[in-house]
């Protein structure tokens, strides 16, 4: 097979999945029988039992982070030599070793690096890149190149869990639905917990009971949200009846993503059967001002509004509850190793992936460096020495109970990195 | 605003980037394999009157008035008479709009009445746009330019072109949405607004930006055919295409790079730097008539007006058409709605928050508030909040057309809170109301409960309600469909925004 011809095959497959969406969400007979033969029977299996292992919050960053500036290779004189005006210099990292220093943006976050609960893996990827966003932001979600999977990664791990309560999957700060839980796995999505509250609904007037009425033979596509809207709410009550107060004295930075991660934790102190959350952490595609770290520059900011959320999330769960978490960070491609003319990179291939959590090796970069030598890169991009599902594989493996990947990540190999404690 | 602006290329896919609008044609041989896994057409839910079924495609919802002026003209007449907009009075709307005279204000405009990177010029084009789309007479022309400006798409607010949205919407989207696509597209190409939000105008010869010719090819034209080495090429071939100090389009030959190119089978020359902007421009031509680009423009207006699920054949012959009449978007609007594959796809498309939204204004007689904008902006914000305010998606794919997308719990919530609150007149509280809104839903009281919301649906969903949905929507006025109901009857005022609602809530309306 050629290779367009093979990537012709995996787009199409792609779509297809991407056009199964929510409606599926409720797990109705039509869609589980056309998944079978993607693991579905081995899955159900495990539904009967309770989850124990960590929440896994996967944090996407949307539009291509920058590895190469988080984590940068500051050991590596190619890194200075492709990036004139945007490398981090030397004298401004913070963290990290003779190879690779943290960007000084990532402050909040260095008590954590240094405490062994923040680590990264540097030069991870796709077995199939494409530098097309939106290609490879499918690519990411459904994780299983080469296969005819249609569902995301994410509601697959999670239909390995057993976890099934209502909030069990949830994406926070978004109304619409993550296509990382595309497939049968119940979840639901919310742009606030607090937001989530049916107009006129008392008991003189029982709307959500009218409406569960209505929607109850609605074809599948307009019954699954009310459905799965009138689990939510339900298990939200008691949320929303008390306002939520972060503990600590942590501060989250009144952004989406601060909000969203508030919300993360609110339900995870609230012990609401949160098992997986997917919140997204947009706006990396600098291919201008992509710039220097200085205050101001899109790079330094946008590491700076982020580390901020993390930190005020790991304060607010303190040390007990981050015990029980796993955060990771994933994003459909890193950028073009040497940089553009408008102080931004283009879209590029191997990236950098942040592990924060409880049971975390952290405080050191994992992952096989190949050199940015004009050798070792891939079309002017950072070579990829490990694949990027193959570091949540060990995750998944050592932090959330899941014994066999097969399902989740078909043909991947978990990683032996080494980088989380098993429970 | 409720909530903090995104910048320019904030959350890209957003969490859903759907197929409508990923990876160019991939849709195309995607879609009915999908569709039959996925779900049932919703047939069955809303009148199957074919007149009805044109309103619901071709507007931002059917109203009396619009459903009496189809019923007059037929299919073909109102079809004609929607596509020649200019001929539309719509005097009314036009009034409305000067409470925001930056909506499609020109740059030196903006530049003189705000300040540096004010968002307001954002501000008032989204709400113009939502006013455009409830009370527009030009229907048609107002769904066609919202589709343009989707696939066209420039995100606002988006950081830096805070000057030039406004006039990109005017003199780009709106200009040419009945126009030609090559005439469109090379209008776009020649716009502050797109160099700027996919970064062509920092581009240089020495170190092209690749952004604006991956997008051209990948999203606005011929979809994932490309190469990197066209990706390469054609941003080498963009240079040049930039924005002068005055925040205008110019073309600095000194930052193109010179040189031949190949690209997806374009060839030029491209050998001067002054005569660099001619070959932009045949390239541009080139994309505009590429096969891949009238089956891709084909599969995205079947998305948007037929199904979820492009009919292939459909997509055949709009492309032809496109190519035949060398990209003029009319024709292939004629084409569309008069096919039988149109005809046959009652019920195949579920309405966006955005279209939920107009929809329900429309349906409920609801009209702008007497002065002020107070009422647009409660609207505007309630679309933020449901993730569908008009051009805020941030990434450049536009935001997806497909049903999945949209169907998520909260955005159900959302849909039914908003369906009471412009029922009871709760919020926004600006907007002018019938005297008696039961009244103007239902002139004559029928003689039951069940014939009441009978009436309702018939009026605002065009058809009636299962026995079942229609004695769920009366268990919260505690009453039974054969319950009387006579003129003095004092709980029907009381309970009537809660039947409204529910009846909006009701799968049907959902449906387009």
């Amino acid at each position: 097979m050629t290779a367009q011809a093979c990537c012709d095959e995996n787009r199409k497959l792609l779509s297809r999945r991407g056009l199964l969406g929510r409606g599926l969400a409720a797990g109705a007979a039509g869609a589980l029988a056309g998944l079978v033969g993607e693991g579905l029977s081995t899955r159900m299996a495990f539904a009967a039992g309770g989850y124990s292992g960590d929440t896994l919050v996967v944090l996407s960053l949307r539009g291509g982070f920058d590895g190469l500036s988080a984590i940068a290779p500051i050991g590596d004189p190619e890194y200075y030599k492709a990036r004139p005006a945007i490398a981090l210099p030397k004298s401004q990292a913070i963290g990290g070793d003779a190879m690779f220093g943290l960007h000084p943006a990532l402050a909040p976050l260095l008590p954590m690096w240094k405490g062994g609960s923040l680590a990264a893996v540097h030069a991870v990827g796709h077995p199939n890149p494409t530098r097309s966003h939106f290609a490879a932001m499918e690519e990411m979600e459904r994780a299983a190149a080469g296969t005819s999977t249609r569902t995301g990664w994410l509601d697959r791990m999670l239909g390995m869990t057993g976890a099934t309560g209502p909030l069990a999957g949830v994406s926070l700060g978004t109304a619409m639905p993550s296509r990382l839980f595309t497939g049968p796995s119940a979840d639901i999505s919310m742009a606030t917990v607090d937001g989530l509250a049916l107009a006129g609904e008392s008991d003189k007037r029982p709307m959500a009971a009218a409406l569960r009425k209505m929607y109850a033979s609605a074809p599948t596509l307009l019954a699954a949200p009310a459905k799965a809207a009138d689990s939510a709410l339900t298990a939200t009550a008691g949320l929303r009846a008390t306002a939520y107060v972060p503990a600590n004295g942590a501060a989250y930075p009144s952004t989406p993503l601060g909000a969203a991660l508030r919300d993360v934790a609110r339900l995870i102190k609230a012990k609401a059967g949160l098992a997986v959350a997917a919140v997204d952490c947009g706006d990396w595609d600098m291919h201008e001002g992509l710039g220097t770290a200085a205050k101001g520059q899109r790079m330094y900011d946008n590491l700076l509004e982020t580390a901020n959320a993390l930190a005020a999330f790991a304060a607010d769960l303190g040390p007990a509850g981050m015990a029980n978490v796993t955060l990771l960070t994933v994003s459909e491609f890193g950028r073009r190793v040497a940089e553009n003319g408008s102080r931004g990179a283009d879209h590029g291939h191997g990236n950098a992936m942040l592990l924060m959590g409880g049971g975390v090796k952290g405080g050191k970069v994992y992952g096989k460096w190949p050199g940015l030598s004009a050798g070792a890169l891939v079309a002017g991009d950072l070579a990829a020495t490990t694949d990027y599902r193959a570091v949540i594989g060990e995750i998944l493996q050592k932090r959330c109970g899941l014994g066999s990947l097969k399902d989740v990540f078909p043909d991947v190999a978990p990683a032996s990195l080494g980088l989380a404690a098993a429970r | 605003m409720t909530k903090p602006e995104t910048t320019r290329r904030a959350v890209l896919g957003g969490a859903v980037a759907v197929a409508a609008t990923t990876a160019g044609g991939l849709l195309l041989d995607a879609a009915p394999a999908a569709a039959a896994a996925a779900t049932p057409a919703p047939a069955g839910l809303v009148s199957t009157d074919p007149l009805a079924h044109l309103l619901r495609r071709a507007t931002f919802g059917p109203t009396p008035a619009a459903l009496a002026e189809i019923t007059k003209l037929g299919a073909a007449g109102w079809l004609d008479r929607q596509l020649a907009p200019a001929k539309i009075d719509d005097a009314a709307l036009d009034a409305l709009l000067t409470r925001l005279p930056l909506a499609g204000a020109g740059i030196a405009t903006v530049r003189a009445k705000l300040p540096l990177h004010s968002y307001d010029g954002f501000g008032q084009l989204g709400r113009a746009a939502v006013a455009r789309a409830i009370w527009s007479n030009r229907q048609l022309f107002e769904t066609t330019a919202a589709f343009w400006a989707n696939h066209l798409h420039v995100a606002a607010p988006s950081s830096d072109v805070w000057d030039s949205r406004t006039d990109y919407d005017a003199s780009v989207i709106r200009k040419h949405a009945f126009g030609r696509f090559a005439d469109l597209l090379k209008a776009a190409a020649r716009h502050p607004a797109m160099l700027t939000y996919l970064d062509n105008r920092s581009s240089t010869k020495v170190l092209p930006n690749e952004n604006y010719a991956r997008e051209l090819m990948e999203l606005h034209t011929v979809g994932m055919k490309y190469s990197e080495a066209d990706v390469q090429a054609a941003a080498k071939l963009l240079t040049g295409l930039t924005v002068g100090k005055d925040g205008t389009y110019t073309y600095a030959a000194d930052k193109h790079a010179t040189g031949a190119v190949r690209i997806l089978g374009f060839s030029h020359a491209n050998a001067t730097a002054a005569g660099g902007e001619a070959a932009v421009l045949a390239f541009l031509d080139y994309l505009a008539r590429h096969q891949a680009t009238a089956e891709r423009l084909a599969t995205k207006l079947c998305v948007r007006f037929v199904a979820d699920e492009a009919p292939p054949a459909l997509v055949t012959k709009l492309a032809k058409v496109y190519l035949d009449n060398d990209t003029a978007i009319v024709p292939v609007l004629r084409a569309l709605f008069t096919s039988p594959e149109f005809a046959a796809s009652i019920g195949q498309k579920v309405r966006t928050p955005f279209e939920d939204l107009a929809a329900t204004v429309r349906a409920l007689g609801l009209g702008p508030e007497a002065e002020g904008v107070k009422a647009l902006d409660a609207l505007y914000n309630s679309l933020v909040n449901a993730g569908n305010a008009p051009f805020r998606w941030s990434p450049p794919n536009g935001f997806p057309d497909v049903a999945a997308a949209w169907a998520s719990p909260s955005g159900f919530v959302l849909r039914c809170n908003s369906h009471l609150n412009l029922a009871a007149g709760w919020y926004p509280k600006q907007l002018t109301r019938p005297a008696d809104l039961l009244k103007a839903l239902v002139p004559s009281l029928p003689a039951t409960y069940g014939a009441l919301v009978d009436a309702l649906a018939k009026r605002l969903i065009g058809t009636s309600l299962p026995a079942d949905h229609v004695a769920a929507v009366l268990s919260v006025a505690g009453k039974l469909p054969t319950s009387p109901l006579t003129g003095n009857d004092k709980s029907v005022a009381g309970s009537l925004p809660y039947l409204v609602a529910l009846v909006l809530d009701s799968p049907s309306f959902q449906v387009r």
